[in-house]
Parts: C-alpha cells; structure tokens; sequence
C-alpha cells in the first residue's frame, strides 16, 4: 500500500514533466509485478498519448513462428497496420486462425513460409490459434501507438524513445480474464529516463 | 415281515440313515441355496448398481464427447466468431439432432445464451447449465443430470475454443428408455426410473417392467431414499425382488432415482431345478437303498431263518436234512457250527440214551426202558383189548455169590443169567430187562396168564442148571413175580410192584413162580403196621416164653429146654413166631426178640437152679444176630446178671443162617464158643452145607430136621438118614438130637440107633414157661409107663 501511494504521487510529477520536453527523448523502465508480487512476465504494456492524439507510425515486420507446436513468441505486441508472418518452422503443417474482431483470418493448412504476412489495421486483442493443434494459442495485441514493450522474464520491460508528455499507460495479459478492462495508468515521461514499479491489478501467472 | 424281526429293523435302520443323511443334505443345500441366491442377489445388485453408474457416465462421456465434436467444428467456432446467429442455430440443430439431444444451447463467454435448438429454456434449466458452465470452466467439461420439468436429464456442457473459450456448448438428453434398456441387456436386472412428484407419488420415466408391474413397483415405493440404499423387499408379479435405488438428481422439491432390481426367485430358479434333481436323487437313491438292505437282510435273515428251523428240527430231535447255506462267510461258518453241533448232540444223545435206557452190565434195558416198553405194551394190550403181562424175577443167594467170590464174579453171574434169559426168549417178541441188582424182569406182550407161567416155568428150569464160571459151579435159584393187565394194574408202575410183591411172596414160600393175588398185598400190608406193633409188644410184656423139653431118650431124663416164643396180641390172639420172626428178621427187630428170649430163659434157667434143677437151655439164633458184633457183650451180661454160665445154654442155628455171610457168622460163633456157649446145627439135612465147612465150626450139637424124624417110621429111607446122620454126628464127636418125635415107636427106634436126646408132640408140644413145673411133676418117661396115664394126647 505504502509503495502503491508513493507510485501515484511520483508518477503526478513526471506528467507535469512530460509538458514541457517535447523535443527529448526518455526511456521508460518498468518493474510490473501481478498482485501476488510477483514479477509479470509477458505482460504488454503500451502507452497511449493522454489527450489521445495520435502518435507516430513506427512499424516493422514482426514474425510469430510455429515451432515445436507452439507459436513463439505466444504473447507480441504490435502497432496497427504491422504485418505479421507466421512461418511454420515445423515438419508438421499448421492451419493458424483467428475468429478475433480485430482481424480474422486463416491461414490454410501449410508449412515454410506460409503465404503473405497479414495486416493487423485494427486496434485490440487477436488470439491466434491453429485448427489442427488446439492447444496452440498466440496473442497479438494491436496497439495504436509506437511506445509498447513485453515484460521479460523478470518482469522488467523498457519502452525507448519516449517523447516527454502525459500519457496513459496501459497493461494487457493473455491470462487476463475476458471481461475485465485492460489495466490503464497515467503517467507523465519527463525528458530524462525513468523508473516504474508497476503493480498489476491480476494475476498473471499460469495456473 | 414283522417289525420286531433283525430284518425289518436292518432295513429300517438302513432307511432312517439314508433318509437323515439325505434330508439333512437337502435342507443343508437349500439353507444354503437360498442364503447364496440372497447374497449373489445382493452382490449383483451391487454390481449392477455399478453397471448402472459407468453407464451415466459413458452415456455423459459420449454425450460430452457429441457435445466436443460440435465444439470443435471450425465452421461453427467460425461462425461463432463471426457471430453468425443463424449459422449458429443450424449448426446447434443438426448436431444435436445428430446425437439425439433433446435440447442444444450456446451459451456466450459471458453466460449469455447466444443460442438454442428449443424456446423452451426455463429458469431452472438455464440454473443448471449455468452451474455445469462454472464447473466446466474449472474442469473443462460439466456434465450432470438434473431435473427438467420433473423429468431427469442428462446435461452436458463443453467449452468452445478459438482457441480461447469463446462460449460453451450445453446439451441435454432424456434419461430413460436408453438407459434401462441398456441395463436390462448388460444385466439380468430390471431397471425402472422414477421422479417423485408428490407426497408419495411417483412419476415412471422408464423401466423395464411393464407400466403395470412398473406402477405395482412404485405402489411399494414408500420412503424417499435420499441416497443409495437397499429398498426392502418387494413383491411384484409374483416374484421377489432384492432391490436397491440410486439417487438420479434431487432438486430439493423433486427427486429422481433408479431402483434396480434383482428377483430372487429368478435367482432361485436354476437352483430349484437342481433341488428337484435333488429330491429326485434322494427318493431314487432311498429308493435303491431300501431295495439294497432288504436284499442284504435278507441275505443275512434268509440264512438265520434257516438255521432256526434247522434248531427247530434239532429240538425236536430230528438230526436228518442237510444244512444247505455254503457260504464262506460267518453265516456259512455258523452253519458249520450247527453241523458240529448237530453230530455231536446226536452222538451224545445216542449215548445218553443208551446210558438212561440200557444196562451197561448186561446190555439189556434197564428199569426206564423197560417201563417204556411196559406202557406201550399196555397200550397196545389197551387198543386190542388183549391181556399182557410180566414176570419179575430175582435171584436166590445171590448176595453170598458176590460176597464169598466177589462182584467180579456176581458181574460175570448176571451176565450168564442174562443170556440165559435172551436165549429162553430167542425169536419171540418178548423182551427182557434188568431191573438192578439181581433183578430182572420180562415183558410178554399178549399173553395171557397160563403163557406167563409156562414161560416162568421155562425160567426157572433154565436156571436150575447150575452155573459154570471160572471153575465155579453155582446153584442159583430164583423167585418169579407174575403181575398182568388189566387184571393186576392198569399201568406200568402198579404191575411191576404187583409183580414184586408176588416175586417175594414166590422167594419166601420158595415155591418157584408166584401170580400176584391181592392177598399178598394185604398180609404186605400187614406187614407194615406189624413192626410198630412189635415194638410195642415188648413194651406191653405181650411175648410169653413158651418151652419144650429135650430128653435123655435112653433114660427118659428132662435134660433141657428148647426156648420158644409166642405173642399173645392184644386184639388177634395167639400169634406163632411163623407169622412174625420172618418179618422180624428181615427188619432186624429179631435181635431184640433174641436177646427177650435169652433173658427169659436165664431167669428160668436161673429160677430152677435155685432148687437144685439144672437145666440146658437151647435157643435159636439168627442169620442177623450172628451178624450183630455186640451179640456176645450183650450175652455176657444177661449171664452175669442172672448168676447163670454159658455152659447153661445151647445156641441153635440153622445151615443157611451160618451160609447168609459165612465169614462172619464163623467169627460170631468162635467168640460164643470161646465164652463157653454150646452151640448146636439146627434143622440139620436140609441144607446145602458140605461137610468140609461145618467141620470148621465150633458146634458141640447136631438137631436132625423133623421131616426125617417124624416119617422114619414109614419109611426106611428117612430112617437111613437118620441113622446115618447119627453116625456121623457121633463120628464127629457131637451130640445128636432128633427134633419131631411123635411116637413111641420112633423114640424107641431113635433110642435104638442111639440118638442121644430127642424133642416132640410125644414127649410135650411147646407149653408155657410157667407150665413146665407142672409137666415136670407129672412126665413120665415111657419104658417106666405103666402106671402112667393110659395115654398122652400125642394130637394135640
């Protein structure tokens, strides 16, 4: 509790920061650990500008390839509009899917490279799945902003390059339960680095 | 076959142990029959109940399984995605169709229904649904059954994934007709599902009894098992069920359960065959087994039942047929044993009758056969209405045979006597027996009296031919009895003492044969009242001395006195000793008589001496009292009190007296004769005695017997005797004395040849003791006669 409040009254002052270094550029380091304490792996964080313009397109091509039945990476964040392959790097085919709102599409049965990359153009969650091999699940989380990053293994994730302003921070896990809203929190970037514990309203360990 | 008989009672016993054995046997296995049908009841309702359970839940796998294939259609999880409402129906549709479900529903992630195959979605379906929707969510299916409009449904729910959940798929299947018709061919069990609607009413979903038996069923339904519970037993068409409910779903208002049930009767049924198979082989198996110990008892009881007759026959002394049982075993060898048994009781029985019928001396029957052969013989004599009659002999002096030449030699004397006897009777149907002793008897069937005493005739000439044995010549005599039928008797024990009597009246008259005549059995008659009488005789002083003179025949001279002795009974008169000392002697009493007479005459002898007359006094002695050893003790006495000396006394005794038992006698007289007794040979000629012998004895007197005396007057050959006797007597150096002198011509013929004394009517008959002091004053001897009394009564 007493980590949570000196969080919010620190964060406060880095919005105010954020208003007045446009020109610089700060990374921004973040410490998420679920509600159990422990640290969050594979959680998307990605920040949205708070007065809700729009921020610059920075795309680049993301693989999620299907290895030992798997698709790897199983949690990627993109921008909007990214194209995304999944080649089969398996000896077995694959028929990767997804009944997702944000894009649907399937990808029948093959192996190698699979065909073109798709487009993700529409902001939200795309779980991707392969018809042949149910347990196979990847998630893709559309985002409309270049500031996103994916907690490693310790929980920590760093998104760079960030201009200094106010913005809303936003935490996406595939064990999120269905219903419940992605986790939003403010927060100002001054024009130097900064640091975030980050307690997530979850849990993000696997059962 | 009577009851009490080892047969019956072997078959009986046979009987009862099969029966025991087989009843107990058969209530055995039907105690056990029925507790194993109850039990393997039990155990398959268990079983079943198990069966029961695995098939709800294949039946929710499968359906689940139905439920999963629908899941995982990509057009429908496509349409899902898309959300393609009509799709989506369809495909509910045709899925559920396809695996029979009565309703199928899509129901969103967010537990909205999205979609279903019927409008019908109640409250408390969309509960339950939502329920197995939480369940499956943590387990990855749901399944359960639940009740739906008071009906058990099977409810499936499966999640949908793309390749998150993205909704679940529910169906829901009827609980019934599939089920118990599954049950019912997976076991022999009868299923029926019911719903309780009501106090104690209950709804038949399914069941494999008929509606009726079903309704019977639930008619005995009266408690609400709220879990798995043995039912009590119940009756439904006629069968007993075991059975056992299984709580289906329970909804707190309703309750749906299946009650198994297994028939015990049925259960029971192949057993009951097997019973009657049982019972069948129990009665075939008494059935064998009764036949079996009849014939074993009888093979045991046939045998027996003939020795018993055989035993029968045995007692009644028949030890002919032969012991037909063979065999080898204890019946055979108790056969054997009776065989055994049979010769030797009739080797036995021979000789004890040979022992109880005949004479093993003489080999003639004895006394026991002859009165058999008696009685037939009277019979006989009885039917023909013939006489019949025996004759009963016994030998004369036989006694001193055996005790001079011993028993050896009288053995060998009955011997002779017997084959003399067989031989007079040689080819006549007459038969012979020895009574005992020298006794012998013969039976002459159908004769009559003058045949009987012809016969006795013969008899007694065949035994006067003297008997030759072992250089011994010996003249037996005989005494014959002849007694007949009916005359005498009418059975055999009268006619042979009839006979007897006659016998004895033949020896003592020793006139050869004597027929019975009821006189002889009156005077033996007499007889026994006689000793008693003489007895007292003595007592009441009834005996008198009576006395006779002896004579010195060349002087005349009183010499002595012969003692004699009368009885003067009290109602019969006079009696002479003829009529009682035979009797006397016989029974002994003569010694007590003997010794009256010696007493008597030593006081008369004692009573004349006092005045100066001496004289002898002469008395007879017996055959007995030569026997009585104490005889010379006892004369001493009467002697030494009368103040009189033996030389005062003459003792007679008579040749057969002294031949009774010789040996003896002989010692007698030689100890009297010592005393200085005279002792004196009476009634000398008569007998049988050699010369040899009565040289031995110490005699001083020979008194010739009367009948020669009293006709040698007559006739010269008596007169020879005498003369000769005299002679010899004087040759011997004793004295002569002729008894039985009647006249004056014999005393003077006597007197002439030169005999030393005489006695007789002519000198004086026997006359009282008290008389002879009279007679004395007035005798007379005859040569000085002439002035004596013209004559002396010599007749009286």
């Amino acid at each position: 509790m007493k980590t949570i409040l000196s969080a919010s009254f620190f964060s406060l002052a880095v919005t105010l920061c954020v208003a007045h270094t446009d020109a610089l550029a700060a990374s921004l380091h973040l410490n998420v650990t679920d509600v159990t304490g422990t640290p969050s792996i594979d959680t998307v964080v990605y920040a949205e500008a708070a007065n809700g313009q729009a921020l610059p397109k920075q795309l680049h091509s993301v693989q999620i390839e299907q290895k030992s039945r798997k698709f790897l990476p199983a949690v990627t964040v993109i921008q909007t509009g990214t194209a995304v392959s999944f080649p089969n790097h398996d000896s077995v085919r694959h028929q990767v899917y997804s009944f997702s709102a944000p894009k649907t599409f399937e990808l029948k049965l093959y192996s190698g490279a699979g065909g073109d990359p798709i487009i993700f153009d529409k902001p939200g969650t795309v779980v991707v799945g392969c018809n042949i091999h149910d347990q196979m699940a990847a998630f893709i989380q559309v985002v409309d902003t270049p500031y996103f990053g994916k907690t490693d293994a310790t929980g920590k994730v760093t998104i760079d390059n960030m201009l200094p302003g106010k913005y809303q921070l936003k935490f996406w896990h595939p064990a999120m339960p269905a219903t419940m809203a992605v986790q939003v929190q403010p927060v100002a970037i001054p024009n130097s680095d900064m640091t975030l514990p980050i307690l997530l309203t979850f849990k993000t360990e696997k059962k | 076959m009577r009851l009490r008989s080892l047969e019956s009672r072997i078959v009986v016993l046979f009987l009862l142990l099969i029966l025991a054995v087989q009843l107990a046997g058969f209530a055995a296995i039907r105690i056990g029959i029925n507790e194993n049908a109850r039990s393997s009841v039990r155990a398959e309702l268990i079983i079943a109940e198990r069966v029961f359970r695995r098939l709800l839940d294949q039946n929710a796998e499968n359906l689940t399984t139905g439920a999963r294939i629908l899941a995982l259609d990509y057009g429908f999880r496509q349409a899902i995605g898309t959300n393609d409402k009509e799709t989506i129906a369809s495909v509910l549709a045709n899925h559920g169709a396809r695996i029979g479900a009565d309703l199928t529903m899509l129901v969103g992630s967010d537990r909205q229904i999205i979609a279903a195959t019927a409008g019908n979605t109640g409250a408390s379906l969309q509960g339950s649904i939502m329920q197995l929707v939480s369940a499956a969510e943590r387990n990855g299916t749901g399944n359960g059954i639940r009740l739906v409009d008071k009906h058990p449904f099977q409810l499936v729910v499966v999640p949908v994934k793309a390749p998150l959940t993205i909704g679940w798929v529910a169906m829901a299947f009827p609980v019934g007709e599939t089920l118990v018709k599954d049950m019912r061919e997976l076991s022999s069990v009868q299923a029926t599902i019911v719903t309780n609607t009501g106090a104690d009413h209950w709804n038949v979903d399914a069941s494999t009894y008929s509606a009726a038996d079903a309704k019977k069923m639930t008619a005995q339904l009266h408690e609400i098992p709220r879990q798995e519970a043995t039912l009590p037993t119940m009756t439904i068409a006629a069968n007993e069920y075991s059975s056992r409910s299984i709580v289906l779903a329970d909804d707190g208002d309703h309750i749906a359960i299946a009650v198994l049930q297994r028939s015990l009767s049925e259960a029971i049924a192949p057993y009951q065959r097997l019973q009657l198979m049982l019972l069948l082989l129990t009665a075939v198996g008494t059935v064998i087994a009764g036949l079996g110990s009849v014939i074993t008892a009888k093979r045991i009881t046939g045998p027996l039942r003939a020795l018993t007759e055989t035993a029968k026959r045995f007692g009644k002394g028949d030890y002919t047929g032969e012991l037909e049982i063979k065999s080898n075993d204890e019946i055979g060898e108790l056969s054997r044993a009776f065989g055994n048994m049979r010769d030797g009781i009739s080797l036995r029985e021979l000789e004890i009758r040979r022992l109880a019928y005949w004479d093993t001396l003489t080999d003639l029957p004895n006394r026991a056969q002859f009165v058999n052969q008696m009685t037939a013989a009277i019979q006989q004599a009885k039917r023909h209405s013939t006489p019949c009659h025996i004759l009963m002999m016994d030998l004369d002096r036989f006694k001193t045979v055996n005790d001079v030449l011993g028993h050896n030699f009288g053995d060998s004397v009955l011997r002779e006597v017997a084959s003399r006897l067989k031989q007079q009777l040689a080819g006549s149907d007459n038969s012979v027996a020895r009574l005992g002793g020298d006794e012998f008897a013969v039976l002459l069937p159908s004769s009559d009296l003058r045949t009987a005493q012809n016969v006795a005739r013969q008899f007694l000439t065949s035994m006067e031919r003297p008997i030759s044995l072992e250089d011994q010549h010996i003249d037996l005599g005989a005494g014959i009895g002849i007694a007949g039928y009916p005359m005498h008797g009418s059975d055999a024990e009268s006619l042979l003492s009839r006979a007897e009597l006659a016998m004895y009246a033949a020896k003592k008259g020793s006139n050869g044969a004597v027929v019975y005549d009821p006189s002889i059995d009156r005077s033996s008659d007499q007889s026994l009242s006689l000793l008693s009488e003489l007895r007292r005789a003595i007592d009441r002083k009834e005996f008198r001395l009576q006395v006779q003179p002896k004579i010195q025949l060349g002087t005349g001279r009183v010499i002595g006195l012969e003692a004699l002795i009368r009885w003067i009974h009290p109602e019969r008169g006079l009696i002479y000793p003829d009529e009682f000392i035979p009797f006397a002697e016989q029974t002994g009493f003569i010694r007590v008589i003997t010794l009256w007479v010696m007493e008597e005459s030593a006081a008369m002898c004692s009573a004349w001496m006092a005045h100066g007359v001496f004289l002898k006094m002469s008395l007879n002695l017996s055959a007995r009292d030569l026997l009585d050893q104490e005889l010379p003790a006892k004369a001493a006495e009467i002697m030494l009190r009368h103040r009189v000396t033996p030389a005062s006394f003459c003792l007679e005794i008579t040749e057969s007296t002294i031949m009774e038992d010789p040996v003896r006698a002989l010692h007698t007289l030689e100890r009297l004769n010592t005393m200085g007794f005279e002792l004196a040979i009476d009634d000398f000629g008569t007998g049988y005695s050699s010369l040899a012998y009565l040289k031995r004895l110490p005699v001083d007197e020979l008194k010739i017997d009367k009948s020669f005396v009293m006709n040698m007057a007559f006739d010269a050959d008596d007169a020879q005797i005498v003369r000769s006797t005299i002679d010899l007597g004087h040759n011997m150096g004793l004295r002569v004395v002729a008894e039985g002198i009647e006249s004056e011509v014999v005393w003077n013929l006597l007197a002439a040849m030169g005999c030393d004394q005489g006695q007789g009517f002519f000198i004086s008959r026997p006359m009282p003791a008290e008389q002879f002091s009279d007679w004395m004053n007035l005798w007379i001897a005859p040569n000085s006669r002439a002035n004596a009394p013209a004559s002396i009564d010599q007749h009286v």
